[in-house]
């Protein structure tokens, strides 16, 4: 028996680690220290069990490729969606591999990749687009669901492209700059109700397998999940459709686990999860989970809302899955909903678990503000 | 209804755009009322996609396929119809906030609401708060929407409505925002006058602005 809290916390913030440190988005966004010194900043402000590296990579290989991108003074980098670099089918045949340790941001990339391993003394973690995503960024949403009924020869063509001509040699020169042995794939365009558990069954998980299995052959783990469930109208809630989106995370990483870390979560039943873990729990898996507090929660509130969540969380999968619980602040977050979050997870997943966690009295922590913080860390 | 009428709102539904646009074309030839056109087949075909997504039996990529086919139809008609006959609920200006390119929930607002028979004029994507002012002092349109996805363009939403109370236009126009990141907080915050939090849900909050603004 223990009393450490059973429940990892990890954080995500590029956009909110912009905001708290004061740093541009014209700085933050090109200048790999910039970004690294910032996560790190903010990660030790908050203290949460780990930090993640969290930078705009949908943008990278898509950018690299060609593809015309908006800078904002205050906004992260995103592509053109209305100016493709894939207007018409022919252009896919035009494009050629990207130099990765010269073209666009991916020196900026492949820098953020070795400093984030330096300075944390860490294995590296390689980060890419997934397929699908990298083939909406090259596209745009809605010409590719076109392409998916009306030409389906030429999205194979695409698909085959992201994988074969630019996230596998994307992730070969990750291994070589900074050793990377595991990657991870960001792929949220390849998510249920974007598509149905049946379409990217079809359209994404074969080549998030292509890539797993092609890197491997290279002794790289490269993952990137398909089918997460982000529905957003609670009354289309569909029990039906969360399974199979999750028999479609499955396939796509080939390993037993999910990723809960779109969509609400705070409000929709959780026993469904149970329902669909319950034959692995009967073999005595214990079941690894990622689940998200919903970013809109996080920034809107109130502490007590957030509270009532997290121990909603713990409660329904603790001890029987490995929980971990990740946070993704927003921009203009207040601080103190994180702080809360992170410290209600420690409060409510000490071992033994409360049989009755309302009994168990919360008190917000009373942090300085980042910029105290940082006065008191200079002293 | 005829069946050619029958065959047009098939083809919205299914997300057939070139079929769409062909008996649109037909229909005008075999001397149908264009607004006959529009209400019975093309706007019943967007509603009756619309209605499947709310039934969850349509998934996204079927509502873009439904909307692609309803803006093909109606290129083909839009031209025999006069403004007031199109569009007379209500006249509304929207545009994805500057330093914001995503397009695909602004698109479904766009359809959504000319389907409910707003005239609606797109602005585009990365539009700088000067542009929306500049066509609200223009247009003098019922509603002002604005949409961003990211969390750091949230921003770019108060300098729109804030450069409209400097110019004096706040209380001629009604504001509603969208967007992934927001919630009726942020929208209340930003001092929206509606969030729509989906495209069918900003049809429903369009009609509320426009009984309200009566």
């Amino acid at each position: 028996m223990t009393d450490k809290p059973q429940v990892p916390v990890s954080l995500a913030m590029q956009d909110h680690a912009m905001m708290l440190t004061g740093t541009s988005a014209k700085k933050l966004f090109w200048d790999a220290k910039a970004m690294v010194d910032a996560i790190i900043e903010a990660t030790e402000y908050y203290q949460p069990d780990s930090a993640r590296l969290h930078i705009d990579w949908y943008n990278h290989e898509a950018e690299a490729l060609g593809a015309k991108m908006i800078y904002g003074e205050h906004s992260k980098p995103t592509v053109d969606f209305g100016q493709p670099l894939i207007k018409e089918p022919g252009d896919l045949f035009k494009l050629k591999t990207p130099d990765f340790y010269r073209d666009g941001r991916l020196p900026y990339a492949l820098e953020c990749y070795r400093l984030m391993k330096e300075k944390k003394n860490a294995p590296a973690l390689g980060h890419c687009s997934g397929p699908f995503s990298l083939a909406v960024a090259l596209r745009s949403y809605p010409a590719l669901i076109k392409d998916l009924r009306k030409r389906p020869e030429f999205a194979r063509d695409l698909l085959d492209f992201t994988v074969d001509e630019v996230l596998l040699p994307y992730i070969k020169v990750q291994k070589e700059y900074c050793g990377v042995t595991s990657v991870s794939g960001a792929n949220a365009w390849a998510s249920v109700p974007g598509l149905s558990p049946e379409e990217l069954m079809e359209w994404a998980v074969p080549w998030s397998k292509r890539l797993k299995e092609k890197a491997l052959e290279f002794g790289i783990t490269a993952v990137s999940q398909c089918g997460e469930y982000s529905e957003e109208r609670l009354e289309n809630f569909d029990a039906g459709i969360l399974h199979r989106s999750f028999d479609v995370q499955i396939a796509s990483t080939g390993s037993v686990s999910l990723g809960l870390l779109l969509g609400r979560w705070q409000d929709y039943p959780l026993e469904p999860v149970l329902d669909y873990t319950a034959k692995y729990r009967k073999q005595g898996k214990r079941f690894p989970i990622q689940l998200a507090v919903n970013a809109r929660l996080l920034n809107d509130g109130p502490i007590d809302k957030i509270v009532e969540v997290i121990k909603r969380f713990i409660r329904t999968f603790v001890p029987e899955h490995e929980l971990e619980i990740s946070m993704h602040p927003s921009a203009g977050n207040n601080p103190d909903h994180v702080h809360a979050a992170i410290a209600a997870v420690r409060t409510y997943s000490r071992a033994p678990l409360s049989g009755n966690m309302d009994e168990i009295e919360f008190i917000p922590p009373r942090r300085e503000s980042f910029q105290e913080w940082k006065k008191r860390m200079a002293v | 209804m005829p069946d050619l009428l029958q065959e047009l709102k098939q083809a919205v539904v299914e997300g057939e755009d070139d079929q769409a646009q062909r008996l649109s074309q037909k229909a005008l030839e075999d001397g149908l009322d264009p607004m006959t056109i529009v209400k019975q087949a093309i706007v019943a075909g967007i509603q009756e996609a619309g209605a499947l997504w709310k039934q969850n039996r349509y998934f996204q990529t079927d509502m873009i396929m439904s909307a692609e086919a309803f803006r093909a139809a109606m290129e083909v008609i839009e031209p025999r119809l006069s403004g007031t006959e199109t569009s007379n609920e209500g006249r509304c200006v929207l545009g994805t906030v500057a330093g914001d390119m995503h397009n695909l929930g602004k698109m479904m607002v766009v359809v959504m609401l000319r389907g409910a028979g707003f005239q609606v004029m797109d602005l585009g994507e990365d539009v700088s708060s000067t542009t929306f002012i500049e066509k609200v002092k223009e247009l003098k349109p019922d509603i002002l929407g604005l949409g961003c996805y990211m969390t750091t363009t949230i921003g770019e939403m108060e300098s729109v409505i804030s450069g409209l109370k400097e110019n004096g236009l706040r209380n001629r126009v009604k504001v509603m925002v969208g967007g992934v990141p927001l919630t009726q907080q942020i929208a209340d915050a930003l001092g929206a006058d509606a969030w729509g939090k989906d495209a069918l849900d900003a049809v429903d909050k369009a009609r509320k602005l426009m009984e309200v603004k009566k």
